[in-house]
């Protein structure tokens, strides 16, 4: 761990030393807070140099919101991977209709484009307001982490659709979690696309990356309203935006 | 009846009069032949006006939104919108009918037209006028036109917010109009997400005119396309051609804002009322300058892999939050031609142009002529309402903005136009009004560029830049804007064969570069034939007097002029190779029936 606390405040004396900084990269520094985490991730150092201590490293997908465009790829690229469809008895992804993706990208005016995605919170708030009894042979709620790809999953069957889950996650952390309004089901829950997560690979600004994070970095799972408060308050000098319903 | 695939096969119409909508079934040969957006519009505009000199602020007139058949699906760089309906601002010199125009379009980038698809819908046509000022919220197959009196007068960037607050959720994707709009400004625009804009040829004027503010819509659906397979693999190389690629990364450094400078340097800018093609001071207002001072983030459309809008924020007297700019057009159409190169105060002019709803290159056009005639003594201040409109003067224009989208004083004649203008003024204005069929010219200026001139003339709505300098590219473009895809990324070679391919599998028809091409030719005499019902002539492809008489006096092509007999002998090659008469401009009777237009000119005068 020391190497990682050391690479991370190396990399950050670089930055502020390094000094051939743009004004826009000196502001959208700014805009996102601490500065120095995000100009990391403008300078592409990513992965280890995010921990900063304590929590378990949980592997999720990470926004850099400077670079996001707003564009939505991602949303169609995950829609198309995760509602895949079958043509001649071939499972094919899907034509990607964005309001099926589990990633979102939320527009504001001003413009800031804060894409949410479930933040693989490793105390699962989302799975320990699941009131559904724990399976005495599994240990699973009806929602639960799956040990292998270490995603947050549902068993349909034994879901309530109580919508708790869906709860915990709007007043504790990202509020992702979406129920589905017909049967109260949560949907919207990240898969990571079995590991190699489609968002990431087709954003076209590398904008995202898939890597191991800490909760204690900047923004860690936040609602896009607060986080596009505060991008809007260091990009544009204002605190108020709209579209935020 | 079964659905063509790459199709929903209907559009949505809503007839603000009743209060009624419905989905109305395309025909199918129509898909085939007028593919959509433009072309489908075009097709749409011409079967709902089933005669010449509707007035286009009529009920009557229908206000049609159209995504393309790459709309709603993946495809790079596919969030164009074409807004189309008959123009509230071109007339012929001469014509049997009091309202006679031409066909209008714009198109715009976004999240729009792909919503619609998503909705279930290949298009909107908006007919009628609500008694009221209304908004319509359209949700999959649900559709409500609402009261929308507390919205009235809002401009648009609070409009924007305060509207998207009252729906109450972040997916519905808007467009409205400001007061420019309400108010009947012909040239006003139609807005999107408060900086992208259905600017050119009125599309906010006719939206105002049915007394509808604003249209919502979002929807859960999809149409199908007929080889999956073979789409999926063309959108992999349609991606490859693109990200990451040097040609893609330029367009997020600059945008178009790019050619500020370029085009200064190679004298093909609208500088001083189109008087010099050269700006001695665009740097000031150009792209490097803006990547500096201003901007803070690049914006992309759906699905786009170039982002080339900027949002941004300036200080000072005239500092505030950018929400796009200066763009090639807004920056040139405001800042050179205008002599501001004051960046601030630009966008500051910019920024307030898109909130009331204005097209920016009108506007900046016929601030432009103003100023021009200010300066030579044709107007006094009093004929300004005590503005002191010099040139480069910021707070001169942005009191004349304010004026034009109120039709205040003389705000209300410079809302009709240069050319209307002209007319008042006399004096030999007209020779410096600079607009074609009554549409203003754009920031390209042609002293030194012959073909962009003849683009001007020729194109359907008035005097239009992105009409295409020749006949493959009018028809190229007037095919492209038929898709939904933009124009941008098309520069790209690579780019070419995976476009064809991903159509082709999309739509179950089988496009090569030659049917691409016929179909837009198709598109585009169509066009040509609405406007000659209409009364347009050959006496109608003109341009002002001032591009054959006024060599530049500065820049790289100092000393360039138009020739008038050159360009005549061009125009009347253009259209023998058309297969249109060069006396009349009528498209020929071989060229119809190639085309398969022989229903569309019967009965019409030969």
């Amino acid at each position: 761990m020391e190497s990682t606390l050391d690479s991370h405040t190396k990399s950050t004396d670089c930055v502020r030393d390094g000094m051939n900084l743009t004004r826009r990269e000196f502001i959208k520094g700014v805009g996102l807070g601490g500065g120095a985490v995000v100009l990391l991730g403008q300078f592409g150092i990513h992965g280890a140099a995010w921990a900063l201590s304590g929590d378990p490293l949980l592997k999720m997908v990470l926004v850099d919101y400077a670079k996001c465009t707003g564009c939505q790829t991602c949303e169609a690229a995950c829609s198309a991977q995760n509602r895949p469809v079958t043509v001649a008895g071939r499972e094919l992804p899907g034509l990607g209709n964005p309001r099926f993706a589990n990633i979102r990208v939320h527009r504001f005016n001003p413009d800031v484009d804060v894409p949410s995605v479930c933040a693989m919170c490793s105390d699962t708030p989302c799975v320990k307001a699941c009131p559904v009894d724990p399976d005495p042979r599994t240990g699973r709620r009806a929602l639960y982490r799956d040990q292998a790809t270490r995603t947050i999953r549902n068993d349909p069957g034994r879901c309530l659709g109580c919508r708790s889950c869906a709860r915990a996650c709007a007043t504790e952390r990202t509020g992702v979690i979406t129920p589905n309004p017909a049967t109260g089901k949560p949907e919207r829950i990240c898969t990571l696309c079995g590991g190699d997560p489609q968002c990431v690979r087709r954003c076209p600004f590398g904008a995202l990356s898939f890597v191991e994070v800490r909760r204690d970095r900047k923004f860690y799972g936040l609602g896009p309203e607060q986080i596009a408060a505060e991008l809007a308050k260091g990009w544009y000098g204002t605190a108020e935006f709209g579209g935020a319903q | 009846m079964s659905v063509k695939p790459g199709y929903h096969g209907v559009v949505l119409n809503i007839d603000l009069s009743t209060g009624r909508s419905e989905k109305v079934a395309v025909p199918p040969e129509d898909l085939d032949r007028f593919v959509g957006g433009q072309g489908l519009g075009m097709k749409i505009l011409w079967d709902r006006l089933k005669k010449p000199g509707v007035d286009p602020l009529s009920p009557e007139n229908p206000l049609i939104f159209m995504p393309g058949p790459f709309s709603g699906l993946p495809v790079p760089s596919s969030s164009r919108t074409c807004v189309v309906t008959k123009s509230p601002i071109t007339s012929p010199v001469e014509s049997d009918y009091p309202h006679a125009s031409t066909v209008s379009y714009s198109n715009m980038g976004g999240f729009f037209g792909p919503e619609v698809r998503f909705a279930g819908y290949d298009g909107l046509v908006v007919t009628g006028k609500a008694p009221e000022l209304c908004y319509v919220v359209i949700d999959d197959g649900r559709v409500e036109i609402r009261e929308g009196k507390r919205f009235k007068g809002m401009r648009t960037d609070a409009f924007d917010r305060a509207f998207q607050d009252s729906l109450g959720d972040r997916r519905f994707k808007t467009v409205y109009i400001g007061p420019a709009g309400e108010n009947l400004v012909p040239y006003a625009s139609i807005i999107h997400t408060a900086g992208r804009a259905a600017g050119r040829g009125g599309m906010g004027c006719v939206m105002g005119s049915k007394n509808l503010k604003a249209i919502a819509v979002k929807g859960s659906g999809q149409p199908g396309v007929a080889d999956h397979q073979r789409f999926l693999a063309a959108l992999e190389k349609a991606r490859s051609a693109l990200y990451g690629t040097a040609y893609a990364k330029s367009w997020a450094e600059q945008g178009t804002a790019r050619a500020i400078v370029a085009n200064s340097h190679a004298g093909t800018e609208a500088v001083r009322n189109y008087r010099e093609g050269t700006f001695l001071e665009a740097d000031k207002i150009g792209g490097d300058a803006a990547r500096r001072d201003v901007w803070v983030k690049d914006i992309a459309c759906y699905c786009c892999p170039l982002a080339c809008k900027k949002s941004g924020m300036t200080r000072g007297k005239y500092g505030g939050i950018i929400h796009d700019g200066p763009e090639y057009e807004t920056g040139v159409m405001l800042g050179s031609n205008l002599l501001i190169s004051d960046m601030p105060g630009l966008l500051k002019a910019i920024t307030i142009i898109d909130d009331l709803g204005l097209d920016q290159i009108s506007t900046g056009n016929v601030i432009g002529f103003l100023m021009e005639a200010y300066e030579k003594g044709l107007i006094n201040r009093s004929f300004l309402d005590g503005i002191d409109l010099t040139w480069g003067s910021v707070d001169a224009t942005l009191a004349m903005i304010e004026k034009i989208a109120a039709k205040e004083g003389v705000g209300a004649l410079a809302a009709e136009g240069v050319r209307a203008l002209s007319w008042h003024i006399g004096k030999g204005s007209e020779k410096f009004a600079i607009q074609v069929k009554g549409l203003e010219l754009a920031a390209h200026n042609i002293q030194a560029n012959q073909p962009r001139g003849l683009s001007y003339v020729t194109a359907s709505r008035g005097a239009c830049h992105m009409s295409g300098d020749n006949i493959a590219m009018q028809n190229r473009r007037a095919m492209l804007d038929s898709t939904g895809m933009c124009f941008f990324p098309t520069f790209e070679p690579a780019l070419e064969e995976p476009m064809l391919a991903m159509l082709s599998a999309i739509t179950g028809r089988e496009y090569d570069k030659t049917l691409f091409e016929k179909t837009g030719e198709r598109i585009f005499n169509l066009e040509k034939l609405f406007n000659y019902r209409e009364g347009f002539r050959r006496a109608d492809d003109r341009l002002p007097d001032r591009f054959f008489e006024d060599p530049f006096t500065i820049g790289s092509k100092k000393g360039s002029v138009l020739d008038r007999g050159q360009f005549d002998a061009m125009l009347t090659q253009y259209y023998k190779d058309r297969g249109w008469d060069p006396e009349t401009t009528r498209p020929g009777e071989a060229k119809i029936r190639e085309l398969g237009l022989d229903s569309i000119s019967e009965g019409m005068q030969k």
